[in-house]
């Protein structure tokens, strides 16, 4: 006899289904209006996608939605050789990976403690890093900035990492405590038998069974550190330290009226920086549906 | 290879009033294989827990080998713990899961393999070694987990009702592998159980609890055949002890409907009110008409092959009666019972303590 896999009979099993029906006329009716609904929605939401597209290609882009006469890669080339985009991009890939390693660390320990650990007042603890989720962040855009200036922390990264990071951070803990609530308890007690520290037994046992949470909350900190607008433009204002948003900006001013708004630019600017994005999202989608699902199941 | 200790250990829980471990003393030697019995929430996985590592008592102590363990790491007291779930880690292969404990010793590769590969065939389990716990079923699950325990030889085994997520015939033929390994490999070994089948059948001795408290240790004959309070006389036994309010009188018992049970031997009180224990075995039906016999109106009859369960009312006062196979008493009829003397147990009946 030879082996099936289980994968294998799953999949078997899911063929085996009843096949589906043909559409009744009431239910390809149905079919008609849902997908009129999601249409207009999506287009609703490409549009803005649509004017990048177009105005990326065209030299004399403007606000409004217009197939490129002569379509060129001008702005492409101007982005990189008059903004030196490659410079900024280069600081937003820091600045966001270094945020997400960052969260990622912080949220392995600060989740696996509030769901593991007994200490007094815990769950005020628990519910203080939830109001902290609450507040607005553009509420506290002075004491931060205030805070920066008076630490050296302006126009440092280091400040800029950590703000994004405490950004993140209440949401994500409480995303990982989630998790490795859902991790038996009994397995890291079995590593600790064996003869493994608390720590090592976490790195070996309880993290790798974790990894589709730390999946998620790497990429949320990575997509929020690259994303960020407010706190990029109180901390930074030196040329060399600017990341994308910033160069946004650059691009935005028109000196006082001389200059036109370099509407190409801007969206040759967009595109590039919505590739990385769009590279995390498909890298990491199979694993943010499991872990979004808090799927831990087989365990 | 060690023993182990209980002294006066307590632990209580800040989520309950009532001590979960409540004053537990007790002395494990070297090689036996002691059963912790008694029913849920009376303490025993939290003793074992204590013993593990896992929890703190609050005061007491508990050495192995001599040596208190209280304050140190689980990963320092070389112990091995089977648990219910297995704990099997699940992104690590069933070869991996083995060896884990011994990587963790920094064995070399070959040591590892050669001990990994040992165990696995003593269990038989050398073909399942590739796969993960997920692609193992439950039984295999739990041999993955015992070799993990095996593996490095331990001072002590504790198991945690490693075999209550079995089914039923499985359960049976690991219980008498298990005992069979323990014998084999010499450790001592601490296993906790709610059944009382299985302690019967692995114990060197057993230990009931209840409430948090010690009520007896002794070999399963013993607890069996000299229970020594009323909880341990229902808990142990299939069916359990029938126990009926009786008053002593002269070298008699007189039960509460009026029969009368000769005593055996000089114990208990000289007069006064006690609580009669009888085994179902040590009640036969006999024809009508002898001497020291009881009426009772057959309510069930159970035959289970090599023996008959027959229940019999007495008034309101319920017995079970164990038989040979061939008694086969009509339901509704009346039947005379009489009481083995030798095997009348008495017991307080304020304190329920045996006397």
């Amino acid at each position: 006899m030879t082996a099936i896999s289980v994968r294998d009979q799953l999949a078997a099993r899911a063929d085996e289904g009843p096949p589906p029906r043909p559409p009744e006329r009431a239910g390809r009716l149905e079919w008609i209006a849902v997908h009129l609904v999601f249409l207009v929605i999506c287009a609703f939401f490409l549009v803005p996608f649509l004017w990048l597209l177009s105005a990326a290609f065209d030299d004399k882009a403007s606000a409004y939605i217009q197939l490129p006469v002569a379509p060129t890669l001008n702005n492409f080339v101007r982005i990189f050789t008059d903004y030196d985009f490659a410079h900024v991009l280069v600081n937003s890939v820091f600045v966001a990976v270094a945020t997400m390693l960052l969260v990622v660390f912080a949220v392995s320990l600060a989740g696996y403690s509030l769901s593991r650990m007994d200490f007094r007042r815990k769950d005020w603890i628990v519910y203080a890093v939830l109001l902290l989720q609450t507040m607005p962040l553009s509420a506290t855009m002075v004491p931060i900035y205030g805070l920066a200036r008076q630490l050296g922390l302006r126009n440092s990264y280091l400040g800029l990492i950590l703000i994004h990071a405490a950004i993140e951070l209440p949401f994500l803990i409480w995303l990982m405590k989630g998790f490795f609530d859902s991790i038996p308890r009994h397995l890291e007690e079995a590593a600790w038998l064996d003869g493994r520290s608390k720590l090592t037994a976490l790195r070996e046992i309880v993290l790798p069974l974790a990894r589709p949470g730390l999946g998620i909350a790497a990429g949320l900190a990575f997509l929020s550190a690259w994303a960020e607008v407010l706190m990029v433009v109180i901390l930074i204002d030196q040329d060399n330290l600017k990341t994308v948003p910033l160069a946004f900006y650059e691009a935005m001013r028109t000196q006082g009226g001389y200059t036109q708004v370099q509407y190409g630019v801007i969206a040759a600017m967009a595109l590039v920086y919505l590739l990385p994005v769009m590279a995390v999202f498909f890298v990491s989608r199979r694993l943010m549906v499991r872990g979004l699902m808090s799927s831990t199941r087989g365990l | 290879m060690a023993d182990v200790e209980f002294d006066q250990v307590w632990k209580r829980f800040a989520s309950q009033t009532a001590a979960a471990v409540h004053g537990l003393s007790l002395t494990v030697p070297d090689r036996e294989l002691l059963v912790l019995l008694g029913p849920s929430g009376c303490g025993k996985t939290t003793a074992l827990r204590m013993l593990a590592g896992l929890e703190e008592p609050d005061a007491g102590d508990i050495r192995i080998g001599g040596k208190s363990v209280v304050g140190l790491e689980p990963k320092d007291r070389d112990v091995a713990l089977v648990f219910q779930s297995y704990a099997l880690y699940p992104h690590l292969s069933a070869r991996d899961n083995i060896g884990y404990p011994l990587k963790v010793r920094k064995l070399t590769r070959e040591e590892q393999q050669k001990r990994i590969d040992r165990v696995a065939e003593m269990l038989a389990i050398g073909h399942l070694l590739p796969r993960r716990p997920g692609q193992l079923s439950g039984g295999e699950q739990q041999r993955v987990a015992l070799a993990r325990a095996i593996v490095r030889e331990p001072r002590v085994f504790l198991m945690d009702e490693p075999l209550s997520n079995l089914d039923a015939k499985l359960r049976v033929h690991t219980r008498t592998e298990l005992k069979t390994l323990q014998h084999e490999l010499g450790t001592t070994m601490i296993f906790v159980t709610h059944d009382q089948a299985e302690a019967m059948s692995l114990a060197n001795r057993i230990a009931v609890l209840n409430l948090g408290e010690l009520q007896q240790i002794g070999s399963p004959d013993e607890v069996y055949d000299h229970p020594a309070n009323v909880f341990v006389a229902e808990f142990i036994g299939s069916p359990p002890m029938n126990l009926m309010p009786g008053v002593r009188q002269g070298d008699a018992i007189v039960t509460i409907s009026g029969w009368r049970i000769p005593l055996a031997c000089e114990s208990g009180p000289a007069s006064g009110e006690v609580t009669v224990g009888l085994r179902p075995e040590g009640i036969d039906v006999v024809p009508e008409g002898e001497p020291n016999t009881q009426a009772a109106e057959v309510v069930a009859v159970e035959p289970f092959g090599s023996e008959v369960i027959v229940d019999a009312k007495i008034g309101e006062q319920l017995l079970k009666i164990r038989t040979a196979p061939d008694v086969r008493p009509a339901l509704g009829s009346m039947v005379s019972l009489r009481a083995d003397p030798t095997a009348v147990r008495l017991f307080d009946r304020v304190t329920g303590a045996a006397f």
